[in-house]
């Protein structure tokens, strides 16, 4: 622990703090009721700091073993994040069976398509950049995929309420932050891993302070009671009329491209 | 920095103003938009229904008539006036449009099951839509109008239009039902002993 910056502990101790506070917020506001999984990644977070403050005390443990271990922590609680998220989106997307059933097929486009991307442009020292380039893949996976869920969001005009987009808003802030981060310091410090994960770490939590923040804020008052009821209409009426409205839609725009095609012509 | 690390970088840059966007207010952005007034566009007469008035306003007949009995000065200003109003007229076009576009999608979000494949297609329509209509605008402002095809597109968004509506009608009532079947369910239970 000694070997640590000072304004690295400090940074660590403030977001401890806050997160504290977010889980008391969670616990005394009764919305842990409401958004378990959430309640526990908080939780498992503040589990990891007191795991890590354990696992750099050790004297007798190697540099590459304590970062090993840690790694392994940071694995924990991004599958906690990932859970959270998807439980936050099912809240959202409750009412609208339809819709979450479109959404969880482009969650899964999106990431296989993120995950393809993220192997064709990783390159360099796998053995010594492994967790590092995991990491910011993960990240990059993890923000399209949300991002892409909340655009479904957007186009159907669902409303969401407010906290919950502000948790949903934080973790892609965050997770597009990291990826920023990790981008900028690499490139200044090209290959040098074991240089620059302090200064990566560092720089990391600052943002993470910042959304934890955020989230306190956004839990100071108990999470909405869902209380909405989406009308439902039978699937015979989606199915007679979507492709119904799709053909009048398409001869519209065959109308205007003849339209086009006819001006383009020259005089 | 490497192309694969600028890709990644502008990949996050990307996002975050992708999420900035998805966050902000739509309704704050709706008012901040250009040329639509939501109260206009929400009208329940759908504007098409003008159509046969701006064909007679924009007739080609009424400019030579001009031309052979005004001034030069009096016919280049009736032209620019009618220009104006077919831009304005055109604006509201794609109000009807976007309106029975949005009905659709609120048809979509109330189904218990949503075709992904019909869902994209409309979206790629709605995308080919803004694309062709900016086109014919710039047309427009240019000093040329397709009137006989925007005489066709208004008779296709008026039929849509009117189809949606009884199915819109359909499934309030359906609602209608099903919440008062739902209340003297609810009343037969609290009466039962």
């Amino acid at each position: 622990m000694s070997s640590f910056p000072l304004h690295v502990l400090v940074l660590w101790a403030c977001s401890a703090l806050a997160q504290l506070i977010v889980f008391i917020l969670l616990v005394s506001k009764g919305s842990f009721r409401k958004t378990p999984v959430f309640t526990v990644y908080i939780a498992l977070n503040l589990c990891q700091v007191a795991y890590l403050v354990t696992l750099y005390s050790i004297p007798k443990l190697s540099e590459g073993t304590v970062r090993e271990f840690a790694w392994y922590s940071e694995c924990v609680t991004l599958a906690a994040q990932a859970l959270a998220t998807t439980e936050i989106l099912k809240i959202t997307l409750r009412p609208y069976q339809g819709i979450w059933g479109l959404v969880w097929r482009s969650l899964t486009v999106t990431s296989t398509f993120v995950v393809a991307l993220v192997a064709l442009t990783t390159r360099g020292d796998w053995a010594n950049a492994k967790w590092f380039e995991l990491n910011r893949g993960y990240h990059l996976t993890f923000a399209a995929t949300v991002i892409a869920c909340l655009l479904v969001v957007r186009y159907y005009s669902i409303q969401v309420p407010s906290a919950y987009k502000m948790i949903l808003g934080g973790f892609c802030f965050y997770s597009c932050s990291e990826i920023l981060l990790s981008n900028i310091v690499q490139t200044l410090l090209k290959t040098q891993y074991a240089a620059f994960q302090p200064i990566w770490q560092s720089l990391t939590m600052l943002p993470f302070i910042g959304v934890v923040t955020l989230w306190a804020v956004a839990l100071r008052k108990p999470l909405p009671v869902d209380n909405r009821q989406a009308p439902t209409a039978p699937d015979s009426v989606y199915s007679r009329l979507s492709p119904e409205i799709n053909e009048r839609l398409r001869e519209i725009n065959e109308k205007l491209l003849r339209l086009w095609k006819m001006e383009a012509r020259p005089q | 920095m490497s192309p694969a690390l600028l890709l990644l970088f502008g990949l996050a840059v990307l996002l975050l103003v992708l999420l900035g966007w998805v966050l902000c207010d739509p309704r704050k952005i709706a008012k901040r938009g250009s040329g639509f007034d939501s109260s206009q566009e929400e009208s329940s007469r759908s504007h098409v229904t003008y159509f046969p008035q701006m064909k007679q306003a924009l007739s080609a007949e009424d400019c030579t008539f001009l031309v052979s009995r005004g001034t030069p000065a009096l016919a280049k200003a009736v032209r620019k006036e009618r220009r104006k109003i077919a831009l304005a007229y055109l604006a509201c076009l794609r109000g009807d449009f976007l309106r029975l576009w949005r009905l659709a999608r609120a048809i979509a979000s109330m189904s218990q099951q949503v075709g992904p494949a019909q869902e994209l297609e409309r979206f790629r329509l709605g995308l080919a839509f803004s694309w062709h209509y900016e086109v014919i605008r710039i047309k427009f402002l240019l000093g040329f109008a397709p009137l006989p095809e925007i005489g066709v597109l208004s008779e296709v968004i008026s039929g849509l239009s009117v189809r949606l509506e009884t199915a819109m009608k359909d499934l309030g009532e359906r609602a209608a039902l099903a919440a008062s079947l739902a209340s003297s369910m609810e009343r037969r239970s609290l009466n039962t002993p």
